[in-house]
């Protein structure tokens, strides 16, 4: 897996958005899912939008955990995947909302079933 | 008695003989005072002839003493000539080679004892003088040096702040900001390491083992023109530097770099080109500018070439510090720039030349290059290649994707080979991975995963991928595929590596996927495509990695290890 790197990063963030963070469409939220589409990936693409590209690769990702992989402020990502999604390259979905607690009772029904089976 | 008459005639006698007497002694007189004229006369010539020579010695002595009169004014003014015309030019003639030293006033004196004398004593102020300006000029430096050092750490530090912050708030008006104060303390960073270089000091910072073209675009990104900067990538990916030459590098490509945007029209490319050569790696800056004068040239290859000392009083006002550092930097590190072909395209052509010595290899799937940088268009000149053999290096930019094969939200079945440009992540086995439908269980999965919460995807998702991959074997191992795609992706993608031309060259793992082809359903079970110890690694350190990632973002940056 990727190794951490512990010094200095070389190549400052702002490079990979030619220094803009504002985002041509305002929905993504820290949270969102990022998805690649099956779109061929066009020549010329700018290099950290094909890096955002590889890291979603076969799934999705939200946008604070692709930051983290590519080693970005989320405010990059967030341009980024917009830039994306401009190109039909990325979908993007609003953030799951946090699951429910299971329900006590059903764990405990579970669970004394499970009981069941073992004797 | 006595007569009278005889006295007379005595007196007469005695008379006479008187006269007689008186007559000789007058002759006498006579005689000799003729020859006393004589003498005198004689003696009056001599005289004269001694006083016309007297006359004629004086007036020569007049003569010789005007001639030396005259020497010694020209002599006066030639010592006046060497201190107020030669030294001054000679000095100025010491910092601007163009400046005509002129000799001395009269061409006569040249070779003459005081000719040289002279000569001596203009060379001697010019050593005197060359002294004390390295004295002068090392103080200088060892000032600079102190105050730029520590300018430096406060900028380093301002650096973390900054980069804190931006990971830290992501609002996007507060981003803007943050980026362009980065980019501006990059500039500052610059302007405050080149000075240190200059003055002799060492880069300031210590770097680990990197990709090349990540100090490349690290350079690129200390300047204001930036943009302009198009970096052609075509070494192997993995092309890395050792860990001493990061920072060099980086500074020497920046100031090229520099160069380059400030010499060339403002809506014109700056062209960077990595490529491999015989004896190392040679970093190619190219501009459009108007190039430089043959003298300008040769200055400034004298000036990279790091063999003449620097002396901060010859690099002008404003000091042009640029060249003068990358000289220093190659004397130091073993680097070598050349600046004196012209460019084809009329501008300048600068060469950074990496000697094998400095260049080593870091695994692109361990540790990508960042995001920012230029993929290497090599890997996707050699997929079949790279997919095997490379297969490692062919990943450059990807930590966590595997092939991107499966199945995405939508369901739909992606082929493996619409979507294999670069980095087609091979290892592992996982190189003949085709397109596939999406398994009813992965995409049920999937979504569960997706339930658990957005932070739990990766992991399971990379779990069900494996399994997908598995199930897929066994599908293509299947006489009747489920699906016609899927067969035929599996076809296309498995045979392009089975090429017979590269059959010896590959690893062992290339000729169990071709004996998975070839045989069929027995052969399956043997060749399992990773052992569960491998898998388990594997997916461990799968969780360890989103583990540390999620952390990452969770407590903005800090490292969890």
């Amino acid at each position: 897996m990727t190794a951490r790197r512990t010094g200095r990063p070389l190549v400052p963030a702002y490079l990979s958005t030619g220094g803009v963070a504002t985002p041509r469409r305002g929905s993504l939220e820290r949270l969102s899912v990022l998805a690649a589409t099956d779109q061929p990936v066009p020549q010329g693409l700018p290099a950290a939008q094909h890096a955002l590209l590889d890291v979603l690769g076969d799934g999705s990702l939200t946008v604070v955990e692709s930051a983290a992989l590519l080693r970005l402020p989320v405010s990059a990502i967030r341009v980024l995947a917009a830039e994306l999604t401009d190109r039909g390259l990325v979908t993007s979905r609003p953030p799951v909302p946090a699951a429910e607690p299971p329900d006590p009772d059903l764990l405990k029904r579970v669970a004394d079933g499970l009981r069941a089976l073992k004797h | 008695m006595i007569e009278i008459p005889d006295l007379v005639l005595g007196c007469l006698a005695a008379g006479t003989l008187a006269a007689f007497a008186l007559g000789g002694a007058l002759l006498r007189l006579r005689r000799r005072g003729a020859r006393q004229a004589g003498e005198i006369a004689s003696l009056t010539a001599a005289l004269d002839t001694e006083r016309r020579e007297l006359d004629l010695g004086r007036a020569e002595l007049a003569d010789a003493r005007t001639e030396r009169a005259r020497t010694a004014a020209a002599v006066a003014a030639e010592v006046v000539h060497l201190a107020r015309q030669r030294v001054p030019a000679a000095a100025t003639a010491s910092a601007h080679p163009h400046v005509k030293v002129p000799g001395p006033l009269g061409a006569a004196i040249d070779g003459t004892p005081l000719g040289d004398a002279l000569d001596e004593a203009q060379a001697a102020v010019l050593t005197a003088m060359a002294q004390e300006r390295k004295r002068v000029d090392a103080a200088a430096r060892a000032g600079m040096r102190g105050a730029t050092r520590d300018i430096q750490a406060g900028l380093y530090r301002l650096q973390d702040v900054l980069r804190g912050l931006q990971r830290q708030y992501d609002d996007p008006e507060l981003a803007e900001v943050l980026f362009a104060l980065d980019h501006e303390n990059e500039q500052s960073l610059r302007r405050a390491q080149v000075t240190a270089v200059v003055c002799g000091a060492w880069v300031g910072l210590a770097r680990e083992e990197s990709h090349l073209v990540e100090a490349v675009t690290g350079g690129q990104a200390r300047l204001v023109g930036y943009h302009r900067v198009k970096v052609h990538h075509h070494l192997e990916a993995g092309t890395a530097l050792v860990s001493h030459a990061v920072e060099p590098v980086a500074i020497i490509v920046a100031e090229l770099l520099d160069n380059a945007l400030r010499h060339s029209a403002p809506d014109t490319d700056v062209v960077v080109n990595l490529e491999r050569v015989p004896h190392g790696v040679a970093v190619t800056v190219d501009d459009y500018g108007v190039g430089m004068a043959a003298d300008e040239r040769a200055r400034a290859q004298r000036m990279v070439g790091g063999t003449e000392p620097i002396l901060l009083s010859e690099l002008g006002d404003p000091p042009r510090m640029g060249l003068a550092a990358i000289g220093q930097l190659t004397r130091r590190f073993d680097l070598s720039v050349d600046l004196s072909s012209p460019s084809p395209y009329g501008g300048v052509r600068a060469v950074l030349l990496i000697r094998n010595h400095l260049l080593s290899h870091i695994d692109p799937a361990e540790q990508p290059p960042a995001a920012a940088t230029p993929r290497p268009t090599r890997a996707a000149v050699q997929i079949p290649e790279q997919r095997t053999a490379h297969a490692r290096g062919a990943a450059p930019a990807e930590p966590a994707a595997g092939a991107r094969t499966l199945t995405h939200e939508t369901g739909a079945p992606v082929g493996a080979a619409a979507h294999a440009p670069a980095g087609h992540d091979a290892h592992d086995g996982r190189e003949d991975a085709p397109g596939a439908p999406a398994p009813s269980a992965g995409h049920d999965a999937d979504r569960a995963g997706d339930d658990l919460g957005p932070a739990a995807d990766a992991g399971p998702r990379q779990d069900i991928d494996d399994r997908d991959l598995r199930d897929d074997r066994d599908l293509r191992d299947a006489p009747a595929p489920r699906d016609a795609r899927a067969a035929v992706d599996a076809e296309s993608v498995s045979s392009a590596p089975g090429d017979a031309s590269e059959g010896d060259a590959l690893p062992q793992r290339r000729r169990r996927n071709r004996s998975t082809d070839a045989g069929g359903a027995p052969s399956a079970p043997a060749a399992p495509a990773r052992t569960p110890e491998e898998a388990a690694a594997a997916l461990g350190a799968l969780q360890a990695g989103t583990a540390a990632a999620r952390s990452e973002a969770d407590t903005e940056g800090s490292d969890p290890r």
